[in-house]
């Protein structure tokens, strides 16, 4: 199982997964990667960077101790914070109001069609 | 700061809180301090920024992947500047077998680009993934591979460096003392142009294992007249058992020839992913000090058997006497480790670099050197400053 690990290893803080994550390679900026998301929450942060997260774990595929980033728990604590985007509120009214994420249809809009990779 | 940011496009400088905490250490762990970071896009980003610097005083870090185990990229109280938007290949030549990269590109992805062309760059240390080729230059990082291929200045053909003046400079390889493993402190790497080599039509791998030090060296004396031989790493007894190996002094030599036993490729995968492993492997069985003695052949057998004793394990680049014997925090073996190295006429560092973690063992030689070379590139002290020595 790839979540909810009984024991997750500590980051050793090598940084050699950064290169893997595709959220690092879209910013550059090692708040984004991997790494820094683990100084970030030692430090006590409480931060939208980790909304910035893909959940899709390749870190812990490529990081050498399978140290597990944990992206739902960093979410879930920024909610129960109260601490969320503009983006995220919309969607959630929008799921509320109309049933889908992006908000009411034009007179004869098809709803949009989402494919997966 | 209101004046650095007027320099740069917004999303080319941040000073905001994660910034600052991301960019405060490297792999090191050496906590330090981070005013901001800036992203140059071009050279002259990197000139404006040496200017500014200049006039303010502030320190300048360059930093490629932050994969550097001295505190060589960690701020105090400074100005980070991140290759990591330094990333194009420009110009492959396949006659003379050089390219021309930014400094911010991985070794991965380079040699991942160059496969086609059926040449890659051989120095491979074990953060390939995403160590930079600035960050290796600076270091002069030597790896997995060096027993064949030797260290990172033997591949550079030239450089282009922005200097504390301000000023552009190309380094060719005459000039390499100025740049390779000076650690940034001379500027910051923007581009260089390597020199490539063929990769190996076959590999294959064996894994030996000693009770006696004396045996293995005997053996290692040997191997290393293989001409086929392309690495040769050690694992001492405390470290092979960490990684499911026995729990002997080991050595996992690589053949580009077809005359190791190992020869299937998803085997060869596993034993390199164990070796790799080792750093993080160790670091989280409470042994996260990584030291990088290099040893002359001669003085191997007496210092691996003093690491033995204390029950330190190591690993390490044997085919070249580098070393990796791993500590516990403020271990003061260390301290006695350096005493040994310095008696056996070996280095302090083989390959890691100085950085702030080791600058007080700095010789006096060394010292008189950045001194010297700080005149010419960087009479203002704006970049690295406090590194190295
Ligand atoms: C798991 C692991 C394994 C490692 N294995 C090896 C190994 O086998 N061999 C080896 O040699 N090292 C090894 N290292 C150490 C490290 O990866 C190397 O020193 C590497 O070359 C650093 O590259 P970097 O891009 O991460 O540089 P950084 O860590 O960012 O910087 C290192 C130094 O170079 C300077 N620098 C960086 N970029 C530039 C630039 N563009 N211009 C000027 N100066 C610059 C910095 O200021 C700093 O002083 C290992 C590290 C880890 C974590
Ligand atoms: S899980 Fe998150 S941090 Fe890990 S690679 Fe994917 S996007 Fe990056
Ligand atoms: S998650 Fe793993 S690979 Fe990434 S920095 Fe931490 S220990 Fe290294």
């Amino acid at each position: 199982m790839l979540i909810d690990l009984t024991e997750n290893p500590d980051c050793t803080e090598c940084g050699l997964c950064r290169e893997a994550c595709p959220v690092f390679q879209i910013q550059r900026q090692e708040e984004y990667s991997p790494r820094g998301r683990v100084m970030l929450d030692c430090a006590g942060l409480q931060t939208l960077v980790f909304y910035q997260c893909t959940l899709c774990r390749t870190c812990r595929i490529v990081c050498p101790i399978g140290h597990d980033p944990n992206g739902e728990t960093l979410r879930s604590e920024l909610i129960n914070a109260g601490i969320e985007t503009s983006a995220n509120q919309t969607m959630i009214i929008n799921i509320r109001l109309y049933g889908n994420p992006f908000g009411p249809l034009a007179d004869g809009e098809l709803p949009k069609v989402l494919t997966c990779c | 700061m209101d004046q650095l940011e007027s320099l740069f496009q917004p999303t080319q400088v941040s000073n905001r809180e994660e910034t600052r905490i991301a960019y405060s250490r490297d792999a090191s762990r050496i906590q330090g301090e981070c005013r901001a970071v800036v992203w140059p896009e071009t050279v002259t980003d990197i000139v404006r920024l040496a200017q500014w610097a200049a006039e303010t005083g502030v320190d300048l870090v360059p930093r490629g992947a932050g994969t550097g185990l001295c505190g060589g990229s960690t701020p105090q109280n400074s100005v980070v500047v991140d290759s990591a938007r330094l990333r194009h290949i420009d110009v492959l030549n396949l006659q003379l077998k050089h390219v021309v990269v930014e400094a911010g590109v991985p070794l991965d992805q380079l040699n991942l680009n160059l496969r086609s062309s059926g040449l890659f760059l051989p120095v491979i240390p074990g953060s390939h993934r995403s160590a930079t080729i600035g960050g290796m230059i600076a270091t002069n990082a030597a790896g997995l591979h060096a027993v064949r291929y030797g260290r990172m200045s033997d591949w550079v053909e030239e450089v282009v460096v922005v200097d504390g003046k301000g000023e552009i400079q190309r380094l060719s390889v005459g000039d390499r003392n100025a740049f390779a493993g000076r650690e940034g402190i001379t500027g910051m790497i923007v581009q260089a142009t390597l020199r490539l080599t063929e990769i190996p039509k076959s590999r294959s791998l064996t894994l030996f294992s000693f009770e006696h030090l004396a045996d293995m060296l005997e053996q290692v004396k040997q191997l290393k007249t293989n001409s086929a031989l392309s690495a040769l790493e050690y694992l001492n007894p405390h470290a092979a058992g960490l990684v499911g190996w026995t729990a002997r002094h080991c050595v996992l030599a690589e053949y580009y020839s077809g005359e190791g036993e190992i020869r299937d490729p998803a085997e060869m995968v596993n034993l390199w992913g164990a070796r790799e492993s080792l750093s993080a492997r160790l670091t989280q069985a409470g042994f996260p000090i990584s030291e990088d003695p290099q040893f002359p052949p001669e003085a191997l057998e007496d210092n691996l058997d003093w690491l033995m004793v204390q029950n330190i394990p190591v690993f390490g680049h044997l085919g070249v006497g580098i070393l990796h014997p791993r500590f516990l925090r403020e271990d003061a073996r260390i301290a006695e480790l350096y005493y040994r190295v310095s008696a056996s006429g070996g280095q302090i560092s083989g390959e890691h670099g100085m950085g702030l973690k080791k600058r007080h063992w700095a010789s006096e030689a060394l010292k008189a050197e950045v001194l010297a070379l700080k005149r010419q590139f960087d009479p203002q002290h704006i970049f690295n400053r406090g590194k190295l020595c």
